[in-house]
């Protein structure tokens, strides 16, 4: 790619709407021309400042009044179109999905985990065991919860294991990885379980021949994914390259530990 | 009972009304025909992308009703243009300042944008929508999204700096 292939992609690349092998190319460009990188710096800060935009809040009398609205609707639907109550009542149960959160249905386990991700990162330790031993970090899971628990070695990326802790997500218990790379955190989660009970909102992205799910949530990336025995979720600010790489080895290192 | 997307659909009503009478309005009658019309929202797609669509249709008919153009055409020409602007854009000292920038600057210079850029701009980087999904609810093909998005965004950056220069941030000289 030259200067010009890669400017009129500054968007999409910051939006994180290229494709991987695009991101490689753009990102390769830019470890070359600083003029390109700089303008990846700007487009980033202009997108953040925006991100950053406190929100307005509804006021509690409009919510009042769409309520009464609503409900007035239905009853009018009700008589007019002579509907059978229980149809009505299925039309309010669809609209109750859309527009009212409702106790059963649960808020995607990403949303979970970056919520976890948030927290730990606001206390003073985030990781109960803390250790830059991955060897230490799999006896403890095993001792601690009979966990059998992959820790990837990411340090030739410059991201390294900070420790460790027991976690919950979905009423589950979780494993959770820390991993700092400088003074940027790195959340690896493994729940045990399988998609069917999981929800899995985002883009699907195809790395290294295998899918993953890209969601971007509260500012932070997360790719997520399953290998039938456990969903697993990463959480950083970290661009999704890195993420999408950092993936590609738990799951290499996943599956060769499960080989042998 | 809470309407989950009501904020979201109020704070976006507001960012196009720019006008809090308008906004509730428009907020309302967006809710109730998504009430009426929730048998054509498809449960594998995002929520709140399909209820900006009727949000917006409910914002633009407002504008017709009234006998004002949608300024959807004013812009045309520019678009095709627009594209290339980032690629001749270069950084400068300038965007620095851009982090001191407060709340109602933003929000002023968000205002001057053209309606079609700024819609663009609201739902990807204030609702961190999808290019697919803006393009959804916009009713237009990607690409449009993607100049309209990187127009406004060049537009929304010079008015920044020329409010920076303003508050006196930046010097006439550093331009």
């Amino acid at each position: 790619m030259n200067c010009s292939e890669v400017r009129t992609r500054l968007p999409a690349y910051v939006d994180g709407e290229l494709t991987v092998s695009e991101i490689a190319a753009v990102e390769g460009h830019c470890l070359e021309c600083r003029q390109c990188a700089a303008l990846v710096g700007a487009e980033r800060e202009l997108r953040q400042l925006l991100r950053r935009q406190p929100r307005e809040t509804a006021p509690l009398e409009l919510r009042a009044r769409i309520r009464r609205g609503i409900r007035r609707e239905a009853a009018v639907g009700r008589a007019r179109r002579w509907l059978p109550v229980a149809a009505v009542a299925a039309a309010a149960a669809i609209v109750a999905f859309v527009l009212v959160p409702s106790r059963r249905t649960p808020p995607p386990l990403v949303a979970d985990l970056v919520d976890k991700h948030i927290a730990y990162a606001q206390i003073e330790r985030p990781a109960e065991l803390a250790s830059t031993d991955p060897r230490e970090v799999v006896e403890w899971f095993q001792a601690r919860a009979g966990m059998r628990v992959t820790v990837p070695d990411y340090s030739p990326a410059g991201i390294h294991l900070a420790g460790a802790r027991l976690a919950e997500a979905h009423e589950r218990k979780a494993a959770y990885l820390l991993y700092e790379k400088g003074r940027t955190l790195l959340s690896v989660f493994m729940v045990p379980g399988s998609v069917a009970d999981a929800t899995f909102p985002g883009r699907r992205v195809s790395y290294r021949g295998h899918e993953y799910i890209t969601d971007e949530r509260k500012g932070f990336r997360t790719v997520s994914w399953t290998d039938g025995q456990a969903i697993y979720g990463l959480v950083s600010v970290l661009d999704y390259d890195a993420l999408l790489e950092c993936a590609d080895r738990l799951r290499e290192e996943r599956a060769r530990q499960t080989r042998l | 009972m809470a309407l989950v997307h009501l904020d979201a659909l109020y704070d976006v009503a507001l960012r196009l009304t720019r006008n809090r009478a308008e906004a509730e309005d428009v907020v309302q009658e967006a809710c109730l025909r998504a009430f009426r019309s929730f048998d054509r929202f498809n449960p594998g797609t995002n929520c709140r992308a399909w209820l900006f669509t009727i949000l917006r249709n409910v914002f633009l008919n407002r504008i017709r009703s009234r006998g004002h153009e949608v300024p959807e055409a004013e812009t045309g020409g520019l678009e095709q243009a627009e594209t290339t602007i980032t690629a001749h854009a270069e950084p400068n000292p300038e965007e620095r300042f851009l982090q001191t920038m407060v709340h109602g600057d933003i929000e002023r210079a968000l205002g001057t944008l053209p309606l079609s850029y700024r819609e663009a701009v609201i739902l990807v980087d204030i609702e961190g929508l999808t290019y697919r999904e803006v393009a959804d609810v916009l009713d237009c093909p990607i690409g449009t999204v993607m100049s309209r998005l990187s127009r406004g965004r060049a537009l929304l950056r010079r008015g920044l700096v020329r409010f920076a220069r303003e508050h006196g941030y930046v010097k006439e000289e550093d331009e």
